[in-house]
């Protein structure tokens, strides 16, 4: 009796270990950041917000009241999908802001495509590459010169015919994924690459004008074009400038950062406001890099991309709280707090802040005040 | 509990693996071997506790079918009689459970590790960066490089070698601790585990990124290496019953030579049968889990009474008094 007793205590702890296990992966397996989601920034052109949804959906905003409409969803590869959080979303997720030109709006896909969509009705005008899919594209789409570009996580910077789609010139390969949205500046392709480098471009041709040298990390970093120098973070946690002419090293930041530079910083009057995932805003000379005062710590990862509105800078942290740093004394007044995870760079326009949150919601804030004017919700159905 | 567990477990294996790969040229894949290793090295005493509980409750089966029959009708001398033998040879029920429950959260651990660390999309690499030390090695790592062999490890394995491979190697691994049982109930008991494991764990590699179903694939490998070297292949040699390997006919020479027993002992190849008139059930038989490889997986049967030795299983043997 004991002994099947015994087995059948056995036999319990035996599936309650394979239930442990099974639940144990299938749990830690969702844990944040194995399916990707999507953090689009908002751009404002003539009255209408546009944005990438979680949904895979390019979102029109009117920013008078926040009527909105969706385009249809981005289709996915095919290659996602599966069990266990790994790369199935609802939608195709975006996370580049999307960028206007003339009457058409261009968004990139996780699923490795780009689309232009008329700006009014939100219909597809064109997808590239017409068929199959390049590698998951995390960098946003920037026009300049009739042409869209964007960087792949094949390590390729691409230029679009931005009315037809066409490849404007072979897509230049650098040594690793970007991720990071390029800049034109005066006829010229800033990117940086997982290679640890950042590489300039002649922005008609496509030919390589300089690379710097390798930084001590990837970076992630969409470069900052201020003044004939190039800013950038890298993983390696220091803040770089390197001349726009031919990439040589200005400085290098003299303080090693708690964790990366993720989001793009904010240059004003000479000086270069760098927010870090370590929760901190460092604040340097952008001639000389030295640190002017200590860093200015908000307490959790900054990851969204700040603005600057009237001479203060905008900032939202992780958790989902926005401050005010006020550039004339650096110093910082909580503007708003809208409890909700907030990685999507932040949008500006006519003293109003338009946050975008991991919980698809829109928030239009005053940059003054951080009174709310209005929020809408972006899921669909 | 969740910083708890990030900071004594789950941080440190993380970090570990990072300045892991660092040192193994980068490689991934190779990473996740090593450190499959290196853990399961670390929890070498353990598995060695796991395996000898294990082989010692299978040892015991005879002694218990044995009190089975012969208290059959008094159940409550049966358990205390059953509760006296554990005692007596110094084996708990649950000890080859209790080393499987430490080992578990080490597990969870590399997992989660290692689907972090491949930090495939945007959020994870932002997410993986709460995890890290402020070591500059770990931050110039990243992020890793997931291609390995044919492999991406961050995706599945389209071609599906991967998740076959976990399939089969933990079915092994499965057949060389499963004891043969003439018990109908506990025959088709052990044979659905001896399946339901694999068959899951194919369809979660089917699921899962690449790089989990390396780990799985060196676990098991090195299970049952560890396996082989402790108790021999067990129950995987039924198959090549009457036609024993060389290996075993050494050994079971010295069985023979050692017990002085008959000499055709020395050289049947096959099972030492006992005539008994408990042979019927096929459980009346005494032997440590050493000896199941000689049995080629049938029922291991032998004079009781008579102690083998052999040098393999010396120190492996549960006491008996």
């Amino acid at each position: 009796m004991w002994v099947k007793h015994n087995k059948k205590l056995l036999g319990k702890i035996l599936l309650l270990l394979v239930i442990l296990l099974v639940g144990g992966l299938a749990t830690s397996g969702c844990i944040r950041g194995l399916r990707p989601i999507g953090w689009s920034g908002g751009l404002v052109a003539d009255g209408t917000l546009f944005l990438g949804s979680v949904e895979g959906r390019l979102v029109a905003v009117s920013v008078a009241d926040g009527a909105h409409q969706w385009s249809e969803p981005l289709l996915a590869s095919g290659s996602t999908g599966g069990f266990g959080c790994v790369a199935a979303s609802a939608g195709v997720a975006i996370y580049g802001t999307p960028a206007v030109a003339g009457d058409l709006v261009y968004i990139s896909g996780y699923n490795g495509k780009i689309y232009a969509f008329d700006s009014s009705s939100l219909q597809k005008r064109w997808v590239y590459p017409p068929e199959g899919n390049l590698q998951p594209i995390v960098s946003g789409p920037v026009v300049a010169l009739g042409k869209v570009y964007f960087g792949g996580s094949d390590g390729k910077v691409y230029a679009l015919n931005a009315d037809t789609g066409v490849e404007a010139w072979e897509p230049f390969q650098t040594g690793d994924k970007i991720w990071s949205t390029p800049v034109i500046d005066d006829g010229t392709v800033y990117i940086s690459s997982f290679d640890k480098k950042v590489y300039a471009l002649n922005a008609t041709t496509g030919k390589k004008k300089w690379e710097t040298a390798e930084t001590g990390g990837a970076i992630a970093f969409t470069p900052l074009v201020y003044n004939n120098t190039v800013y950038f973070g890298s993983f390696d946690r220091y803040l770089y400038a390197v001349d726009a002419t031919d990439g040589s090293l200005k400085w290098k930041s003299e303080v090693e950062a708690g964790s990366w530079f993720w989001a793009k910083p904010v240059i004003y009057n000479n000086t270069v406001y760098a927010p870090c995932l370590d929760g901190k805003v460092y604040v340097l000379d952008a001639e000389s890099g030295h640190e002017l005062i200590d860093a200015i710590d908000l307490g959790s990862p900054i990851s969204s991309s700040p603005v600057l509105v009237d001479g203060s800078i905008i900032i939202a942290s992780g958790e989902g709280r926005v401050y005010s740093l006020d550039t004339a004394n650096n110093q910082v007044k909580p503007l708003a707090d809208v409890e909700e995870r907030i990685d999507a760079p932040l949008c500006v326009s006519n003293g109003v802040v338009y946050v975008h949150t991991e919980a698809q919601t829109l928030h239009a804030l005053n940059a003054q005040t951080g009174v709310r004017l209005w929020d809408i919700s972006l899921i669909s159905e | 509990m969740g910083a708890v567990w990030d900071t004594i477990i789950f941080q440190p294996m993380l970090n570990s693996l990072i300045v892991l790969c660092s040192v193994l040229f980068s490689n991934f894949g190779l990473t996740i071997i090593a450190l499959t290793i290196i853990i399961r090295g670390l929890m070498y005493p353990l598995t060695i506790r796991q395996l000898r509980s294990t082989k010692a409750m299978q040892s015991l089966q005879p002694r218990l079918a044995e009190l089975r029959k012969k208290y059959a009708k008094d159940k409550q001398k049966l358990a205390k009689e059953q509760m006296q033998m554990y005692k007596e040879s110094g084996i708990s029920p649950l000890g080859c459970l209790v080393p499987m429950l430490i080992q578990m959260p080490i597990w969870i651990a590399l997992y989660q590790s290692i689907m972090l660390v491949l930090a495939v999309t945007p959020e994870g690499l932002l997410n993986l960066s709460n995890y890290l030390y402020s070591w500059p090695v770990v931050h110039s790592m990243l992020p890793l490089d997931s291609q390995f062999l044919w492999l991406n490890l961050a995706l599945r394995d389209g071609l599906l070698i991967l998740p076959i491979l976990v399939g089969a190697t933990m079915w092994v691994q499965q057949k060389m601790v499963t004891p043969a049982v003439a018990d109908p109930k506990q025959k088709s008991m052990s044979g659905m585990m001896l399946w339901m494991m694999p068959l899951l764990f194919t369809f979660l590699s089917l699921q899962f990124p690449s790089g989990l179903a390396l780990y799985w694939v060196s676990s098991n490998v090195i299970s049952i290496v560890i396996q082989y070297f402790v108790a021999g292949w067990g129950g995987l040699v039924k198959s090549t019953a009457g036609r024993p390997t060389g290996r075993d006919k050494g050994y079971k020479k010295r069985i023979a030579q050692i017990e002085g027993g008959p000499s055709e002992y020395a050289d049947v190849g096959a099972d030492i049968v006992e005539p008994s008139s408990t042979q019927g059930e096929g459980l009346d038989y005494e032997e440590s889990g050493d000896e199941r490889q000689d049995r080629g997986g049938g029922s291991p049967t032998r004079p009781r009474g008579i102690r083998r030795q052999s040098r393999r299983s010396k120190g492996h043997r549960p006491k008996r008094r």
